[in-house]
């Protein structure tokens, strides 16, 4: 054909490529085949397993938090909604993080790399989702929201915020809560918390963090790439909402004592003060106030790294619940030891006279009186009454360090009390074996003196202090003070109903104890407290006065002032004769250096307050501050 | 440029009947089921995106609309005498050259519009377009040098031919396309008979060159979407992300997939750019090893009779614009797959037919139509 003449025939082609073209055809489909039979026949459960795990997820549902009411019913804390924003890491893209960051930053007022830092310090995996705000503006929530599509793995969360009232006042007591740390996370795990949940931190929010938090659900959902919930699949188990809180805190008596020491601080020039109020027949704390406080609303909308660090620098501490968590000389007021040990152990008896001197010698070293001149042979109420240091030196010397410490311990000093608080402090007792473990030598024999009157070794917490008076005031029975009153369910029955837990019964009879009683009724009438007798009710107590520190240039000590009062049940009619006191209160000064005992004018104060005394008995006078030691 | 009219009268003087023996019914049929798997789809993901599934816009719509046109494009290419693309090839490559060149310009601000008005002014179609028009420039410079193809002159002029207009795909970037040419010029000189030493002594050159290219044409996005196809699970949520979800999604189909529209990548977004080039993704979590081993078995088919079609070409043109049209396809076949299925590296380069993307499918109908044009306008050498 002519056509064909005019081109290369087609046989001229290479048979070979064509077939050579073929063969690489199948090699590159069969590579094909072979790497899809590997994932989807060999492979394919596993595969299919890691879709499933894409789509659904199972997540918590939270429970609402149990809230917290004073002993009236007036609640201290509230759920409120709030946004909070977070991210899940392994939904943003690295590529595209930076640019996220930015995004974010701009719309939370945040640094991006304090956004950066929080994902990096993330506790949990790369699948958890960290808190990055919290109490989001409403505004700024849904602009995030709605622009999920450019900030991939950033979700927007409502959940309930602590709300809390008068935050200030009752952060010491309440508390807060914050978010789960990494440290507690391995542990808290376990039992169902979450990477980026809150947990109570301190005070009764973290004590009763079980109860209060009650049990997350748990339910599969649906979401899509951006991490949004498409459906629920399934609720696993539904949420178990907290149990409440109701405290023996009554938020008039917490108003009442921090009014009084507010008055007593700022008189005095104070930076640190306690009062602690305290039902001696219950262990019920009706309030507890600790200055200088902080407001638990920080915490509860997240506080900013300027605002904690401040909080921790402070020096006086306002994170501390002084009451509890520090630890102190007790001085004078730790008399009521050696003399409940005296009569005890009958070494002496309620009319033994004791010779008070200027000052006891024991080989070179001399012990003084306070006032560097005695008042001659005092009985025990007399002697507790001036406050006599040698009177209670001999008492001290008579029991040995030995004894005079397991009376302390008896008294619940050097132990816990088991306060339903975080951070309690244990104190210290020194006896021999204490002196030898911790200084490796015996106890010198000056040492039993000061013990006696609580200028030794010995420390204190202020809630040990009350409590060991209120178990004298009572008639014996050493109390576990608490916060707590009831644990009352989410349907309003009681849970927890109040029961006076007891950690066990002085060894002294009701006898020692009525005499200790009406020694300390001594030192009011005595008028080593000055105006306190002429007050129109009967008000029992001791005041101290505790050397701390060091020496200034006249050879002075700093001084913390004390002051523990109590009044009988009715303090009107009756006297100290039975241990019925419903009421106790103790003010702490620290460093007060005042001319008088800042501390009992502290408690006098409350007291007129509590009892509605119109006519004002505080001796202003008193509280200039100087470097007086006056009495003790 | 040389004009053959003999060759017209040739094909004149025979029946119609004759020349529609000639046209290629089974290549079509091939191509046209394989368009329909791309349909199907763009159909399961328009069907799980939610909403009315042929509303203007969606994906489904905009499929069956790009099917029409690639069909009346298909059609003109056929009726139009291809020896008219030797005519005009040079004039052709400088219009090539200048698209790639203005979606340069154009290209940039313009990008990630689909609406199927604006094809023109797309940089991702203008270089689908450029492929085939790339083949045809080929096909005619090599038939031009045929029985000189064993000098190296021949080759290199080849490569010549190439490398502006490769060099403006890169600098787009585009690192699939310019990929794509390299393999059409590697398949065309290889089935024209070229010197296999001077071929092997390129490819010898281009294997040394690819440290050179690796330090310096690459931009970083390019090289860390390279090496994460070797381990995906270094960067789950970076460069490997796409790699891990889209293993996932083949490897969760099974042997028969979740069936159509059923697949969870695709409905819950965890697959970004499920309808472009990752869509095999999608085939192989809803259609399973069952269905991709149809459409390979269909592409296996087309590539077949592209190869015959070639064989049976007694125009050297129809030989190179077959065997081109066939390296282009198979290479484009395995590179996406191979991404999809992790034995491959990410580059940007669509799955002939399936991929949702009217420059892409318009392009092939082109291809193909011209193949037929070339099938239907010479009498058949023997088989």
């Amino acid at each position: 054909m002519s056509v064909l003449s005019g081109e290369r025939p087609a046989s001229d082609r290479s048979i070979l490529r064509f077939i050579a073209f073929g063969v690489a055809v199948i090699i590159g489909v069969g590579a094909l085949t072979t790497r899809l039979a590997f994932l989807q026949i060999a492979h394919s459960g596993q595969y299919a397993e890691l879709s499933d795990r894409n789509r659904s997820v199972l997540q918590a549902i939270p429970s609402s938090r149990g809230l917290i009411f004073d002993r009236a019913g007036r609640p201290l804390v509230t759920n409120v909604p709030s946004f909070a924003v977070k991210i899940r890491p392994a939904d943003l893209p690295l590529s595209q993080r930076d640019a996220v960051l930015t995004r974010l930053g701009g719309l939370l007022q945040m640094d991006p790399s304090d956004i950066n830092t929080e994902i990096d310090s993330n506790p949990g995996s790369r699948f958890d989702l960290v808190r990055i705000a919290q109490d989001v503006p409403e505004a700024t929530a849904r602009l995030i929201a709605e622009a999920h599509l450019e900030l991939p793995g950033v979700e927007v969360v409502v959940e309930a915020r602590r709300e809390y009232a008068d935050g200030p006042m009752f952060s010491q007591i309440v508390g807060y809560t914050g978010p789960v740390t990494a440290e507690q996370l391995p542990k808290l795990k376990d039992v169902g918390y979450l990477p980026d949940d809150m947990i109570g931190r301190t005070g009764v929010e973290a004590v009763y963090e079980e109860q209060l938090r009650g049990a997350y659900g748990a339910e599969t959902v649906e979401r899509d790439a951006s991490g949004r919930k498409i459906q629920v699949l399934e609720t696993v188990r539904p949420a178990r909402a907290g149990d409440s809180l109701m405290l023996t805190i009554d938020v008039r008596e917490q108003a009442l004592a921090q009014r009084a020491l507010e008055w007593g601080m700022a008189e005095a020039g104070l930076k640190r003060g306690v009062v602690i109020v305290m039902n001696p027949q219950t262990g019920e704390i009706l309030a507890m106030v600790s200055l200088p406080t902080y407001d638990n609303n920080l915490f509860a909308r997240g506080i900013s790294q300027s605002d904690f660090d401040g909080l921790l620098k402070d020096p006086d501490q306002p994170l501390l619940n002084h009451a509890i968590a520090e630890q102190y000389p007790p001085g004078s007021t730790y008399k009521l030891v050696a003399g409940t040990g005296g009569l005890a152990d009958k070494l002496i008896t309620a009319d033994t006279r004791l010779d008070t001197k200027p000052y006891l010698t024991i080989g070179p070293y001399k012990y003084v009186e306070w006032n560097n001149r005695g008042w001659g042979p005092l009985s025990i109420k007399e002697g507790f009454g001036h406050s006599s240091d040698t009177f209670f030196y001999q008492v001290a010397g008579m029991l040995g360090i030995d004894r005079l410490g397991w009376w302390a311990q008896q008294y619940g000093f050097g132990s816990r009390t088991g306060i339903d608080l975080s951070g309690e402090a244990a104190g210290i007792v020194p006896t021999n074996q204490w002196k030898l473990d911790t200084f490796g030598q015996a106890i010198f024999p000056g040492e039993v003196y000061q013990a006696g009157i609580g200028q030794g070794f010995d420390v204190v917490t202020p809630i040990q202090l009350l409590n060991a008076y209120c178990a004298m005031a009572n008639g014996g029975r050493l109390l576990q003070p608490r916060v707590v009153r009831e644990v009352i369910g989410p349907d309003g029955t009681v849970v927890e109903p109040f029961e006076p837990t007891l950690i066990h019964k002085l060894p002294a009879s009701s006898k020692v104890l009525r005499t200790m009683r009406e020694a300390a009724r001594t030192v009011v009438t005595i008028r080593h407290t000055y105006n306190l007798a002429d007050l129109p009710i009967k008000v029992a107590g001791k005041s101290g006065t505790a050397e701390f520190g060091l020496r200034d240039s006249k050879g002075r000590l700093p001084f913390h002032s004390w002051f523990v009062g109590f009044v009988p049940k009715d303090p009107y009619k009756d006297d100290f004769s039975k241990g019925d006191s419903e009421l106790a209160v103790l003010a702490f000064a620290y460093d007060s250096r005042t001319k008088g005992n800042v501390a009992t004018e502290i408690v006098k104060y409350y007291m007129q307050l509590h009892f509605g005394i119109k006519k004002d008995y505080r001796n202003v006078g008193l509280l200039e501050r100087g470097n007086f030691y006056q009495s003790n | 440029m040389r004009v053959e009219p003999t060759r017209v009268q040739d094909w004149t003087s025979r029946s119609v009947g004759t020349a529609w023996r000639a046209f290629d019914i089974q290549l079509t049929i091939y191509a046209a089921l394989l368009a329909c798997v791309g349909l199907a789809m763009a159909y399961s993901n328009s069907a799980e995106n939610g909403g009315d599934i042929l509303v203007a816009g969606a994906t489904f719509t905009r499929g069956l609309l790009w099917a029409g046109i690639a069909i009346v494009v298909f059609i003109l290419a056929t009726a139009f005498d291809y020896k008219w693309l030797k005519t005009f090839a040079w004039p052709l490559y400088f219009v090539n050259l200048g698209l790639l060149a203005s979606s340069l310009f154009i290209g940039d601000g313009a990008g990630g519009s689909a609406r199927w008005v604006s094809i023109f002014g797309l940089q991702f179609q203008f270089s689908e377009l450029a492929k085939i028009l790339m083949i045809v420039v080929l096909a005619n410079y090599l038939t031009a040098r045929w029985g000189r193809l064993d000098s190296l002159s021949a080759i290199l002029g080849a490569c010549l031919l190439v490398v502006p207009a490769w060099i403006l795909v890169m600098l787009q970037p585009d690192l699939g396309t310019s990929l794509v040419f390299a393999a059409v010029l590697a398949g065309m000189l290889f089935m024209s008979g070229a010197n296999l030493r001077w071929l092997g002594a390129l490819a010898l050159l281009v294997v040394a060159a690819i440290p050179v290219a690796w330090t310096y044409i690459l931009r970083d996005y390019q090289k860390q979407r390279l090496i994460s196809f070797l381990d995906p699970a270094a960067d789950p949520q970076g460069s490997g992300y796409q790699l891990l979800q889209s293993q996932i999604a083949v490897g969760s189909g099974g042997m028969t997939g979740k069936g159509l529209t059923n697949g969870t990548q695709n409905g819950l977004d965890f697959l970004p750019v499920q309808t472009t080039d990752f869509v095999f993704a999608i085939l192989g979590e809803e259609l399973g090893f069952i269905g991709a081993m149809i459409v390979f078995l269909l592409f296996i088919a087309l590539i077949w009779r592209l190869l015959v079609d070639a064989w049976r070409s007694r125009d050297p043109f129809g030989l190179l614009f077959g065997s081109g049209l066939a390296s282009m396809v198979l290479f484009q076949l395995v590179v996406n797959v191979g991404m999809v299925i992790g034995i491959m590296p990410i580059t940007g380069i669509p799955l002939p037919f399936i991929t949702h993307g009217g420059a892409s499918l318009i392009s092939l109908a082109m291809g193909l139509g011209i193949m037929q044009s070339i099938n239907i306008r010479q009498t058949r050498a023997e088989w």
